[in-house]
This record gives structure tokens, sequence and C-alpha cells, in this order.
């Protein structure tokens, strides 16, 4: 009676995360707009929508094609992300939720299990095997995208970096429109970025945009 | 080398009259340069050497202007004779460009030729002798000492404070000028900078190097010296106030009636010469000035003013006036007049709804050595936080006006900007850029295909990291940690009953033991009671009694008297007060039925 009270919860809250939302963010309308952004010259957008796409559908080839070719053609260095990434996003966020949910409950009917009965041992650890691994994926899954939740896209051409967070603070250097930046702290309109080279300083809020809008 | 012939030309003539006629006097006339340009002056002098009771007329010439603008006393030594001279020096102007013959001074001396040349036009008239015209040496101005100013004892120095006003109020701050007078060879040096007598009055941006100019004052020639400097009031009241400057001078040391020289010649030079004098350090002090210090009236005091008194205006304006939000713009405020600018202080726009403001920046802009009068920057940047036409409001700057005695505020026009939306907010759904004008551009060529548009997100963030879907996962570990729990208290229970079971166990077997080992000491009255000790709480257990309470008679009346178990019990009491023997039988028949008892779940 328990085991299915729980299981109509987790089918209506599924039910309720898949219903669509007109308004939202879709991978398909982030990209195509990355594209528009990309065909009107402004490659700093382009790399920030598609930043956005693959963040909902990381394994896109066509967001991962264009996200390349905008960034070569911008001069930008390329991105080749490592084998822990490639495995920990190999599904989309939102369903390597839902299989960290089915993970845990795999795992907890097993416990459950061996609680109450010593039979169908190799099964039960099969069960529980599957299960592990699956909240073992969604935790990996939120490691490698975790960097990305905390980084912007600089949006226009030679950003100044200043060295302290006012319009008049001393540029430190400048960066190219549609760099990719660590945002480590944000004050009174400046955030503090960290380039991949490991300089920092304080950019205008409105020559850059986060990959996860605010 | 000019002088020098001259001089040579002068004295050469002297001896020629001399010779001549050494009772005339003799009197000639110098003009330098003999060539200038027009808007110049030059030095005409006329030299008596004699005397000095002959009457010398100054000349007449058309298109010239002669001023006199001093005399002098010499003494020139002529083969061991000593020759007074007087010489008047005159400054000669001309009004129009030409050759000008100045005739002479007394009818055996000879007329002199200023060549006087056009300045714009630069076409000079050629010189006789190919050279070009010295540039003039400075001529001294005449005057007299200044009003209200006294000369020191032995008329060597004075000291001038000048203030331009006699009421002031506190804080303000006065542009003074202090003026030190020295005659030529009585000072022998200044020993300090100026300095005001009343410590209630402080000398901002004193001037390090004064102005030095010369004047004839009274026929003598002074060294002015000029300090300027703003005055700060500190107190309110009624002050005298003066300035006084420490000097060394040189005094006599003999009456003058004694000083035969002085007498004849009035010249330091004679004196320092002869020895007349000596060194003095002394203060000259500038006459008393009564100056009256006002305290700022408090009625009508603006809350936003920062102490500025003076006469200002102000003008804004902001730049760019079209930016996207979040774009920083600069508001500037200029604030231009005379006063005390160091007072001068605004924090201009401050908590605008829609507008981030940052503290501004001032800069001062002055060509005024004083720092009194010239142009104050502020520049403020803002940063717009809404889209839309944005209207900024007028500035404003309070000050004490000292002229019209009261508060006065200025103020600035508001100033309108447009503000578009910034291009990095796309979380509302942004419109795609055109692409029209730009699919030449380098980023289209190699773009693969737009994507059909598929069901949306309301979020970004991934699902495990919003915080109501992390309720499911909760919700999951909470429910199966509830049946996890259920589970094993029911195992628990389970566990409970036959750890029970393993303690009676363990008793029969301790009970068994002993029956074993009174079977092979042959006490059979041990024997029984061990027997009957291991079946009591068997027994009390099944049939819901204390151990105390399973008895004989208990135990026939619940299996009968034929059973075995009832006989065991007859025969421990028999055998604990009878001494009956067992043989090894008997012991090990019984044995036998204690273990089936203890082993078996059924009643017997």
């Amino acid at each position: 009676m328990r085991a299915a009270w729980v299981f109509c919860l987790l089918l209506g809250t599924l039910a309720a995360y898949s219903a669509s939302e007109p308004e939202g963010y879709s991978a398909a309308r982030l990209y195509n707009l990355a594209n528009s952004y990309a065909r009107a010259g402004k490659p700093g957008m382009a790399i920030l929508n598609y930043e956005r796409a693959s963040l909902l559908s990381p394994n896109d080839p066509d967001v991962q094609a264009n996200l390349r070719y905008v960034r070569a053609s911008a001069h930008l260095p390329a991105e080749t992300p490592d084998t822990f990434e490639r495995v920990a996003t190999v599904a989309s966020p939102f369903w390597v939720s839902w299989m960290g949910v089915l993970g845990l409950m795999l795992v907890g009917a097993s416990v459950i299990l061996a609680q109450l009965s010593s039979r169908h041992r190799l099964l039960r650890a099969a069960v529980t095997l599957l299960g592990v691994s699956m909240v073992v994926l969604t935790l990996c899954n939120a490691l490698a995208l975790w960097p990305r939740l905390h980084q912007g896209v600089v949006i226009a051409a030679g950003t100044p970096v200043r060295v302290s967070p006012v319009p008049m603070g001393d540029p430190l250097f400048t960066l190219p429109e549609g760099e990719k930046v660590k945002i480590s702290a944000e004050h009174e309109g400046f955030a503090l970025i960290e380039t991949r080279a490991g300089r920092s300083g304080w950019i205008a809020d409105s020559n850059f945009a986060p990959i996860m809008p605010r | 080398m000019r002088r020098i012939l001259l001089a040579a030309l002068g004295v050469l003539a002297m001896l020629v009259a001399a010779t001549a006629s050494a009772d005339d006097p003799l009197v000639y006339a110098t003009i330098q340069p003999a060539q200038i340009l027009l808007g110049e002056s030059a030095q005409f002098t006329i030299t008596n050497l004699g005397d000095g009771t002959n009457p010398i007329n100054i000349p007449v010439v058309s298109g010239l202007k002669f001023e006199i603008i001093g005399r002098t006393r010499e003494v020139q030594i002529i083969n061991g004779t000593t020759l007074p001279s007087t010489s008047i020096i005159m400054r000669v102007t001309p009004q129009i460009a030409g050759i000008f013959t100045i005739p002479a001074v007394t009818p055996k001396a000879q007329p002199l030729v200023l060549q006087v040349n056009a300045a714009a036009s630069g076409a000079s008239i050629p010189h006789p002798s190919g050279s070009s015209a010295p540039i003039p040496p400075p001529i001294l101005s005449g005057g007299s000492i200044p009003k209200g100013v006294r000369l020191t004892d032995d008329g060597s120095a004075y000291v001038r404070l000048s203030v331009p006003k006699r009421e002031v109020y506190v804080g303000e701050s006065v542009p003074v000028e202090i003026e030190v007078g020295m005659r030529s060879g009585f000072v022998a040096s200044i020993n300090g900078m100026p300095k005001l007598t009343d410590d209630d009055f402080t000398l901002n941006s004193l001037s390090h190097q004064p102005e030095r100019t010369e004047k004839l004052i009274n026929g003598e020639p002074f060294v002015l010296l000029t300090w300027r400097s703003t005055l700060a009031v500190i107190k309110p009241g009624a002050f005298a106030l003066s300035a006084e400057v420490p000097l060394t001078v040189k005094i006599r040391t003999r009456p003058k009636q004694q000083s035969s020289l002085d007498d004849r010649f009035g010249d330091p030079f004679w004196q320092n010469l002869f020895g007349a004098t000596v060194p003095k350090d002394i203060n000259v002090t500038s006459p008393a000035q009564e100056l009256t210090v006002h305290e700022l009236p408090a009625e009508g005091r603006p809350v936003d003013f920062h102490g500025a008194i003076g006469t200002f205006s102000i003008a804004s304006d902001v730049s760019p006036i079209k930016a996207e939000v979040g774009d920083p713009l600069t508001v500037r405020m200029r604030i231009t007049g005379s006063g005390n600018f160091d007072r001068v202080d605004s924090s201009m726009l401050d908590h605008l709804d829609q507008w981030k403001t940052y503290p501004p920046k001032s800069s001062f802009n002055t060509s005024d050595p004083l720092s009194f009068s010239g142009m104050k920057t502020f520049e403020q940047p803002v940063i717009a936080s809404k889209p839309g036409v944005q209207e900024l409001p007028g500035l404003t700057f309070s000050y004490f006006d000292p002229n019209t005695r009261r508060y006065e505020t200025a103020r600035s026009a508001p100033l309108t900007v447009s503000i578009s939306p910034a291009l990095a907010d796309s979380r509302s759904a942004p419109e795609p850029p055109s692409t029209a004008s730009s699919s030449e551009n380098k980023y289209a060529a190699g773009l693969r295909a737009d994507h059909v548009e598929t069901s949306a997100v309301s979020s970004l963030v991934p699902l495990y990291l919003q915080p109501r879907f992390l309720a499911v996962p909760s919700i999951v570990v909470l429910a199966f940690a509830a049946g996890w729990l259920g589970a094993r208290r029911r195992r628990g229970a389970g566990e409970w009953e036959s750890g029970s079971d393993r303690i009676a166990s363990r008793a029969a077997k301790r009970a068994l033991a002993q029956m074993q080992a009174a079977a092979r000491a042959g006490d059979a009255a041990l024997f029984f009671e061990a027997a009957r000790t291991a079946l009591q709480p068997l027994l009390a257990s099944r049939w819901q009694l204390e151990p105390e309470q399973i008895t004989t008679a208990e135990v026939e009346g619940r299996v009968g008297a034929d059973n075995d178990v009832r006989q065991l019990f007859a025969l421990a009491d028999e055998a604990k007060y009878s001494g009956r023997k067992l043989n090894a039988t008997d012991f090990a028949r019984w044995l036998r039925i204690v273990r089936r008892q203890l082993m078996s779940d059924k009643t017997p």
C-alpha cells in the first residue's frame, strides 16, 4: 500500500514536469536563437545561447558543431570535453534527475527486501548495483555541470576588465567577445571574473551574460 | 659696446670742454637706444657737470613725448679733481614712426637723432652702421607712496596689506595682497615670509616667489615685492589686522648732520663706502585694518549646504544620452565662480528609482594661482536598470553669497536620456535579431540548420537542483527509510523470540549436563531434582504459569497420572526423602524422556 502511494506520487510529479511551458526555455529555441545571433554577426550572444542549449541537450550534434564553428570563427580556442564530462553528460539533466530518483527507489526496494527475506540474493544485488549506478550518474552530472552554472560569456567586443568594480576603475586587460569566464563574485553591477588563463578582474554586468540566467 | 663708446665719447667731450673753458659748466645729453620700434620708449639723459644751478630746458619735439622719471647726483674724479654732476632722466615715447632730431640742450652741444621704426610692418629704416638696435632697458615708473602706508623711520621700507572688504564671514576666503617696498641699497635682506599679526586668520596659498617690480617713490628707487594669498577667517568678531615682514636694514651709525657725504649726495652708496651703516634686523608692520567677521546665519540654511561661500553658478549634462540597460552613463555638474572652492561639494544624485548611482568624483580647474576662482567639475556614474525614456532630475548646489548676505541655491535643468533594453537580457524570450543585412558575415556560412521547436521547460537550472524537484527524492528516501525501519522492526521481533528459545535451550543443556553428572555419580535425588528444575520453566511457559506453580499435583491435573512427566515429578519428590537408588538403565531412560521434553514444543 505504501509503495503504491509513492509510485503514484512519482508518476504525478513526472507528468507535471513533462508538461510543456510555451514561454520557457527549450534546446531548439535556444539553438535557433543562437543561430540568429551568429548570422547577425554577434558571436558573444550566439555562443551564450549555444551554451544554454547544450545545458538542455548536451549531446545534440548540431549545437556542439555550431558552437565549435562560431568559437573558431571568433578566433577563440576550441574546448574539448574530457572523458568524465562526456560520460557524465550522456543524458540531459532532466532525464538524469529522474534516473537518480529511480536509482534511489531501486536501492531502497532492494534494502527493504533484504530485510524481509533472504531469498534471491543475486537479483537483489543486481538491482542495488543498478540503482547505485543511477544515483552516481546523477551526482557526476551535477559535478560536470556545476562549473558551467557559474560561468558567463562576454557579449561585447573588447570588454575592459577593471581593477575595481566601478566604471572609472583602471582597466587591467580586455576580453574578446564570446570568451567564457568564471564568475567569482558580484558587486554593484560588476562581476569579478576569472579567465581560463587565471587572470581576474571586474567587468560590468552589461558586458557579459551568465550561462545560467538569473 | 655702444654704452662704452658713448661713455668714452662723453668723457672725451668733457676733457675737451674742460681744456677749452674750465669755468663754463658742461652740459651734454645722451639717448639710449638711438633706434626703437613704435610703441617702445628710449631713455634720454641730460647730464650737468657742475653745480647744477644752470637751468636745463626740456626739449620739445613734435611726435615725441618727454617725461621726467628721475634725477641722480654723482661725483666724478677727473685728474684728481672732484667733479659733481647731476642728471635728469627722461622717458622718450614716440607717437609716430620716423626719424626725429632732438635739439641740443645747450648752444654748444650737438643735436641727437632718434629713429623710430614701425612695429607692425617690420620694415625698419636702415641704420648707417647696419647694426640692430639693442633692447631698451626697463624704465622705472614714477609715483608716490601708497595711501595709508607709512615708511619706516629711516625711510628704508614699508609693508602694505590690501584687503578688498571690511566685512567677511567665518569660512569665507578673501583674496589679499601684501606688498613690501624696499628702498634700493637700504635693505640688506628679507628674513622670512610675510605673516599676519593675528592668529585668528590664516593665509592660504601664499606664493613663495613674490612678484618683483621696481618703482620710483617720491623720486627714490624702490624694489617692490608683492605676495598674493587668500585670507581665511576662523572665528567671528572685530579685528585689527596687519601684516609684518622681517627685514635686515642698513642703519646710519653717525648723526645725519655729521655725514657730509650723505648731506651732499644722499646716496647709500657713499654711506656703505665709508662704513657709515650697520645691518639691523627689524619687523616692518603694515598699518592695521579694521575687519569685522560675521557668523554665517542659521536661518534659511539649506540642507545640502556644505560651507561654500562665494558666488557660483552651475550647469549639468549627461553622456551618452542613448544607452542600454546596464550601460554606465556619466552625469557632470560644473560649478563655476569664485569663493572657497575647497568647501564646494555635492553628493549629486542619490537613491534614484530605476537608477543605480555611484559616488561622484570631482576635479578643479583654475588659472588663478590662489584657486579662488575657477570651475569645479563633478562626475557621477549612473546605470539605468529599466528601459525607456528616463529623466534625471535637475541638480542643485547651495552656497552662501556674501554680497547678498543670504543662502542661494543654484539649480540645473533635468536631463533626459533614452535607455534601450539590454542585449544580454534574453530571459524574457528575446526576438531573434534581424539577419537580412548581415547574411554575408563570416559566422553565417558554416552554421547548421535551425531546429523545429520542441517543448520548453521553465528554467535552465538542472532539475536535480530545483527546490521543488528535490522534494521527490526526499520523499522517496523518507518512504523507503520508513519501510526499512518497519521491516527491521518486524525482523527484530522474530529475532527476540528465537533469542528466548536460545536462552531456554542453553538452560536445558545445563540441566541435561547436571543430570548426566548425577547419573554418573549415582545420585538419584540430584538427578531428578535437576530434571524437575529443567522442566519447570518449560512447562510454566507452555501453561502460562509461574515456574513455582509447576508441582506434581499441577502436572497430574493437566497431563494425567500415567504421564512420564508426572511420574518424573513424583519420583523427584520420592528420591528427595527416600534415598532411592537407580541403575544406569533407569538413568538413561529418564534422561531420554527429559531430553525429548526439552526439545519438543508440544505439550507432554
